[in-house]
């Protein structure tokens, strides 16, 4: 079960936090390395400068924003944990859609619509993936049934 | 005495404790024992599992950590900058709440992207090196401090670079000294 390698509610938005910041860093900068490198003018060296530049100046901004998700995200999703006193897949569609909602405030109503359709979709369809890999990986150790042919005994006899 | 004091030794410190005096009788030796002679506790461990959370495992909680309290420092003062900018410029009602928004928004999100760019570096070196050394102690909180500080100013000349190194040696030192100074006093002396 993954709810035991992870930490107890409060500290977990946290540790979500920090995780979508590195994801967005790491992320951000191999993203924005190579696009810096083949938007910079030609030669080798200007693109390598190119590239430098884009991974300094973005990255962090994409780390950012993942991160400012993250943490909402897992702020909403022990909230919907205290109060429903139940983890389960629901919990994370629902405050992926509110995330989405929640961060798209400033955009006006039908792109905060948008956005939580989104979220909602995206963690929906990642729940489903979690569960399906689940149920084959159950498949596996379900022990082998045998099935024993009882014609091999010889006819029953009954006049012992 | 090279081995620990059992019951059985007629000689043993232990002795004295179960005979006491007249007729009270013998306690029970599980009772009246010298707690100096139980060792520090003993934890059964998973196997395989180190004693305590290795740098990995508190990597995304310091960094989450980190990006926290950028942003709350950074939003801080985009609100006190936002009020008085907007004061100074006579803003009031919605306009005022926009721009106070704006100012909280770009403080907050330069100061926690910083504060966490230098927390990711610190964290990978860290990871980095406790690996590559086999042990996590003081010497790869240092060198990781220093290492984030050379990559950090690294493409703003070498002066600046050195400084950041020199400022992370600084800092991680001053830390080391305040949380383990006297770990580090035993393995001096």
């Amino acid at each position: 079960m993954e709810e035991y390698s992870r930490e107890p509610c409060p500290w977990r938005i946290v540790d979500d936090c920090g995780g979508a910041f590195t994801m967005g860093a790491i992320g951000g900068g191999i993203f924005q390395s190579i696009k810096g490198f083949r938007n910079a003018p030609s030669g080798f060296n200007r693109r390598l400068i190119g590239s430098m530049a884009a991974v300094k100046q973005k990255s962090p901004m994409i780390a950012g924003s993942f991160a400012v998700w993250g943490g909402m995200f897992s702020t909403i999703d022990c909230t919907l944990v205290h109060f429903r006193k139940k983890e389960d897949p629901w919990n994370s569609i629902i405050s992926a859609a509110a995330t989405g909602g929640i961060l798209a405030a400033r955009n006006g109503l039908p792109a905060m619509a948008g956005s939580a359709v989104i979220g909602g979709v995206l963690l929906a369809l990642i729940e489903g993936i979690g569960i399906l890999f689940t149920r084959m990986q159950a498949e596996q150790f379900r022990p082998p049934q045998h099935f024993e042919d009882p014609s091999q005994l010889g006819p029953a006899q009954h006049n012992m | 005495m090279d081995n620990p004091p059992s019951f059985a030794d007629s000689d043993s410190p232990l002795r004295s404790l179960i005979t006491s005096k007249g007729n009270i009788g013998v306690k029970s030796p599980y009772l009246n024992f010298d707690s100096d002679y139980v060792s520090k506790p003993e934890y059964i461990l998973p196997e395989g599992a180190s004693k305590q959370r290795g740098r990995f495992e508190l990597a995304f909680g310091q960094i989450g950590a980190s990006v926290m309290i950028g942003a709350g420092v950074g939003g801080t003062a985009g609100i006190y900058n936002g009020l008085k900018q907007t004061t100074l410029a006579g803003q009031t009602g919605k306009l005022r709440r926009t721009q106070l928004l704006n100012h909280v928004m770009k403080y907050g999100s330069s100061n926690a992207n910083t504060l966490g760019v230098l927390a990711v570096m610190y964290s990978s070196f860290g990871v980095l090196f406790s690996y590559a050394r086999g042990t996590d102690d003081e010497l790869n909180t240092i060198a990781a401090a220093t290492a984030t500080g050379f990559l950090y100013k690294s493409t703003s000349g070498l002066r600046k670079c050195g400084i950041g190194g020199a400022l992370g040696l600084g800092l991680a030192s001053i830390y080391c000294l305040a949380t383990s100074g006297d770990r580090l006093r035993n393995m001096l002396e």
